[in-house]
């Protein structure tokens, strides 16, 4: 069991994503890849806030959230940690769908840009290639 | 402990015939962190020169913790710590001269805060020993925001107060607004032009348009497209507009 430090998470500006809801995002991927395990410690509230240069209330509202969907409980004087049944849960297809809210949005630009599907997929799978 | 820390009431003020206020209304709670934005020349610095009592309004009340602005107490004055655009250093005195004046001013001055970002924000003993008015832009502004925060102020009021800073010099800054706010509970009133510091910060936006508060909200709710509009009966209503960024929510508001 480790605990995690807060430049695991990255947040940008400019999004129509506000930040408490990139922070919820992140760590709901982290748990469903696995990256982070049950029992994982998250970083402090005001450890985040710092290294992210953040206000600390937009870190407790995102750690709020995933403690009311379970996915992490709090434990007195130790802070935050992901929940014991948290990682067991996840398909391949809950996973894939964690993607979708980044990809609606994708969907959106690219239906902007007057982009045909073809084209757009063959650009992610390039993406995905490249990155692996 | 929800009685508003600044309370503005039908607030205006002209300058020859160009009306800046508008029977504006406003009012700041304990806690909060408000971002203030608006187009160059909606009248933000105004808005909180008046909100401080350093313009005389022509019509309307402000009071700031209770008291009328224009007779505030030295108690109520010192609780206060505010950032100007234009920085308002004596440019004849050193950095240390300064503060050591404003030191003896204040019944509170946290003199281990004060040295430390000195440190920190890179004034060594040699530029200390300089007159301000041979300091930088970027160095006067942070000189500027360590005065601010050398009272340990209840209320803050910064006017666009990165505006010479670099990211480098903006993110410790932001970086010592997010340390006074976890450590005290600061109520931060800011305007700027920087809309991702602002993100950082600002739980909070308002925006002044017409001499008016034309939308305040939450900044989480507004980019997720919650808003509360004036009914034509001048009822709010609440309606959902798709989600945006704060810059497109900027530009539709302001313009």
């Amino acid at each position: 069991m480790t605990t995690h430090p807060a430049q695991l998470f990255s947040i940008t500006t400019g999004s129509s994503e506000p930040i408490y809801r990139q922070l919820v995002e992140q760590v709901r991927r982290l748990v469903a890849a696995g990256q982070m395990a049950p029992g994982d410690g998250l970083p402090s509230v005001r450890e985040v806030a710092q290294v992210l240069a953040l206000n600390p209330m937009t870190v407790s509202k995102a750690y709020g959230l995933l403690e009311m969907e379970g996915l992490l409980v709090r434990q007195r004087g130790m802070g935050m940690r992901v929940a014991e049944r948290a990682g067991t849960r996840h398909n391949t297809h809950e996973r894939a769908e964690l993607l979708r809210p980044i990809l609606e949005r994708a969907a959106l630009e690219a239906r902007q840009l007057e982009l045909d599907p073809d084209t757009v997929l063959s650009l992610f799978t390039h993406i995905l290639k490249e990155q692996a | 402990m929800n009685t508003p820390i600044v309370q503005m009431s039908s607030v205006s003020k002209h300058f020859g015939s160009a009306s800046v206020l508008d029977r504006l209304d406003w009012q700041v709670l304990p806690g909060q962190v408000i971002g203030l934005l608006g187009r160059n020349g909606a009248g933000k610095s105004t808005l909180l020169e008046c909100l401080l009592g350093l313009r005389e309004t022509d019509v309307g009340t402000v009071r700031i913790y209770g008291e009328d602005v224009r007779h505030l107490s030295d108690a109520t004055r010192a609780r206060i710590g505010y950032v100007p655009q234009k920085c308002d250093l004596f440019e004849w005195m050193t950095p240390r001269q300064m503060l050591d004046y404003f030191k003896a001013l204040y019944p509170r001055w946290n003199a281990a805060k004060v040295d430390a970002l000195l440190a920190r924000w890179g004034f060594d003993p040699s530029m200390q020993d300089k007159a301000i008015g041979k300091l930088s832009g970027g160095e006067q502004q942070r000189l500027s925001i360590i005065r601010a925060l050398g009272p340990d102020p209840d209320l803050l009021i910064l006017d666009e107060p990165v505006s010479a800073l670099d990211p480098v010099g903006r993110r410790d800054f932001l970086r010592e607004l997010i340390d006074s706010v976890i450590e005290n509970g600061t109520t931060v009133v800011f305007s700027t032009h920087i809309l991702s510091d602002l993100e950082r910060v600002a739980l909070e936006i308002a925006f002044l348009k017409n001499g008016r508060i034309a939308l305040q909200g939450q900044l989480d709710e507004l980019l997720e497209g919650a808003r509360r509009v004036d009914a034509s009966g001048g009822t709010a209503e609440r309606v959902r507009v798709a989600p945006t960024s704060l810059e497109e929510l900027f530009i539709e508001v302001t313009q």
